[in-house]
């Protein structure tokens, strides 16, 4: 059975006259003990996907389709359900470990909060931190733990945020942009984290990234977002080896390693979308077809891609 | 030979008894781009600040066309400082949160240009589309923009005072790799037509390997190595 299975998604936020289209129409399943990686640059509604789960999106957001965990439909539970999962059964890696935590706090208080807030001993709770901080390669988390968050590196801020959204042992982790920002060495360290916690402790995890290299080395499956639609599902493998969406090949091409090519042009504006295939204005096999005629999501190969010409490619 | 666009030489810096870096000496010519890189905490962006003025280095001198900024008095460098500009890590902290993307961008002209406002309007028009921005984004707060349209903002309000010498501190680490190569194709693209040079400080070596001309490698407080990359820049 699917841990998480996400059936029709939208959501629009409106502001002023305007809504803006931030998800359109979104589907996907995730097994337990899969790593299903979101790709897609920025702006592309991934964060919002993740948001949306446990619905944390602000008032102005209209959010329509069905979310289901274990069965669950977490849309239409009550707030005091909804809290048993949130941060318990379902934890966030927040974008931006530096933010996630309080400055004027030291290390060992912010730990623990999250076991008060729980009514669970403090500390027993510490204790099963410091167990996990050892095993998520931090050294001496003693000393850590009467340190201020400025005082890490970002890596090392990483590792904390990962201890705290594994203490209540999530079924599934949400990890959103977990690479920002970090040199190579910490990106390193962060594949290696990810790693562990996959292999270690089994875990579900929805990895929302625009780390190309973070997301082959980490997710079973990739489905790859343009302009709030997801154009692309199949084996990490495949989607970042062989990419068949058009759009995907530009994301590859785009590594420096592979020339450092842009895509032409922009993302559309989300208020007013193009008609047909919202990818076509600059899309390098773009034909008639594409101009007329919203793609729908097709078999291909296997995986699930978004185009009209994915036979010819 | 014409003296470069900039010049390094012995440059030292400590926060008290903590040393930073020390001799540090490279330069830079008209239309080059110099790599800088280093591991986080090497004093890459200390570097980069002393060069723009924001920081002061406790030794050695910074030569732009020969002249000291370092030894030089207030109004004199007055006059320099549109000519050295820098694109910070962060796009979202450069702009001014409170006015619109298009008052940001023309105000470093009001500043140092002394333009009227038709003027003014009509170049920051010019601006945005040489640096791939539409009117729309224009009209908006930083706040609902993308981290790559700070950025080219950030661009077109530097271009604006025609520098000769910008100094980018890692202009895409917070970008993703599509927008990372927007943005730097773009830099590319405005070095071509203004011959500007910069110092790409990054951590992140194939990006430096495929824009720079040359890659300084600055390891334990002192620059070890430079390396050419392509030989095509006239000097």
């Amino acid at each position: 059975m699917s841990l998480l299975e996400i059936k029709d998604l939208s959501v629009e936020f409106s502001a002023r006259e305007n809504t803006v289209k931030a998800v359109s129409h979104v589907f996907f399943k995730v097994r337990e003990g899969e790593t299903l990686g979101l790709i897609g640059e920025s702006g592309s509604g991934k964060s919002v996907i993740g948001l949306a789960l446990l619905r944390l999106l602000p008032a102005n957001a209209n959010v329509s389709g069905t979310v289901l965990f274990q069965g669950q439909d977490l849309f239409s539970l009550r707030p005091s359900e909804l809290r048993k999962i949130r941060g318990k059964r379902i934890s966030l890696m927040p974008q931006n470990p530096a933010g996630a935590l309080n400055p004027v706090l030291k290390n060992r208080l912010q730990i623990e909060e999250v076991f008060e807030e729980r009514g669970i001993d403090k500390k027993e709770g510490m204790k099963k931190s410091l167990r996990l901080m050892k095993k998520l390669l931090l050294r001496d988390p003693e000393k850590l733990c009467d340190l201020y968050p400025h005082q890490l590196s970002g890596g090392m801020r990483q590792r904390l945020i990962a201890c705290m959204s594994l203490s209540f042992e999530p079924e599934l982790m949400i990890a959103d942009e977990p690479t920002k920002g970090l040199d190579p060495e910490a990106k390193e360290g962060a594949v290696e984290l990810f790693t562990k916690i996959k292999n270690d402790y089994g875990k579900t995890m929805l990895l929302i990234t625009h780390d190309l290299d973070l997301a082959l080395e980490v997710c079973d499956r990739i489905a790859v977002m343009y302009a709030g639609e997801i154009v692309e599902l199949d084996k990490a493998s495949k989607v970042l080896n062989a990419p068949s969406h058009p759009y995907t090949k530009g994301l590859v091409r785009a590594q420096p390693r592979n020339g450092l090519v842009p895509l032409s042009g922009q993302s559309p504006s989300r208020i007013s979308l193009p008609e047909g295939c919202f990818f076509h204005e600059r899309c390098r096999y773009s034909n008639i077809e594409c101009f007329r005629k919203h793609p729908e999501m097709k078999n291909h190969n296997g995986g699930w891609i978004r185009c009209h010409f994915q036979s010819l490619q | 030979m014409s003296l470069p666009i900039l010049a390094v030489n012995e440059l030292a810096m400590s926060f008290g008894t903590l040393e930073v870096f020390r001799s540090v000496s490279f330069s830079v010519a008209r239309g080059e781009t110099l790599g800088l890189f280093g591991k986080s905490g090497s004093g890459k962006t200390t570097i980069g600040k002393c060069i723009v003025g924001l920081e002061r280095p406790t030794g050695g001198e910074i030569r732009v066309q020969g002249a000291n900024i370092l030894n030089m008095g207030k109004k004199e460098f007055r006059k320099l400082r549109p000519k050295i500009q820098i694109i910070f890590q962060h796009p979202e902290t450069s702009l001014d949160p409170r006015m619109k993307a298009f008052e940001n961008l023309i105000e470093p002209l009001k500043l140092h240009s002394g333009l009227k406002q038709d003027a003014l309007l009509k170049w920051g028009e010019e601006l945005a589309e040489l640096t791939g921005l539409r009117p729309e984004h224009l009209a908006r707060y930083p706040i609902q923009l993308s981290g790559g349209e700070i950025q080219r903002i950030v661009l077109a309000r530097i271009m604006a005072l025609s520098p000769d010498f910008i100094v980018a501190d890692e202009p895409t680490s917070m970008l993703d790799v599509s927008v990372q190569a927007q943005i730097l194709r773009l830099m590319q693209k405005l070095q071509r037509e203004t011959g500007v040079s910069y110092l790409l400080i990054s951590h992140d070596l194939e990006v430096l390997r495929k824009v720079c001309h040359r890659i300084a490698y600055l390891d334990n407080g002192t620059i070890t190595s430079i390396e050419n990359i392509k030989r095509d820049v006239k000097r």
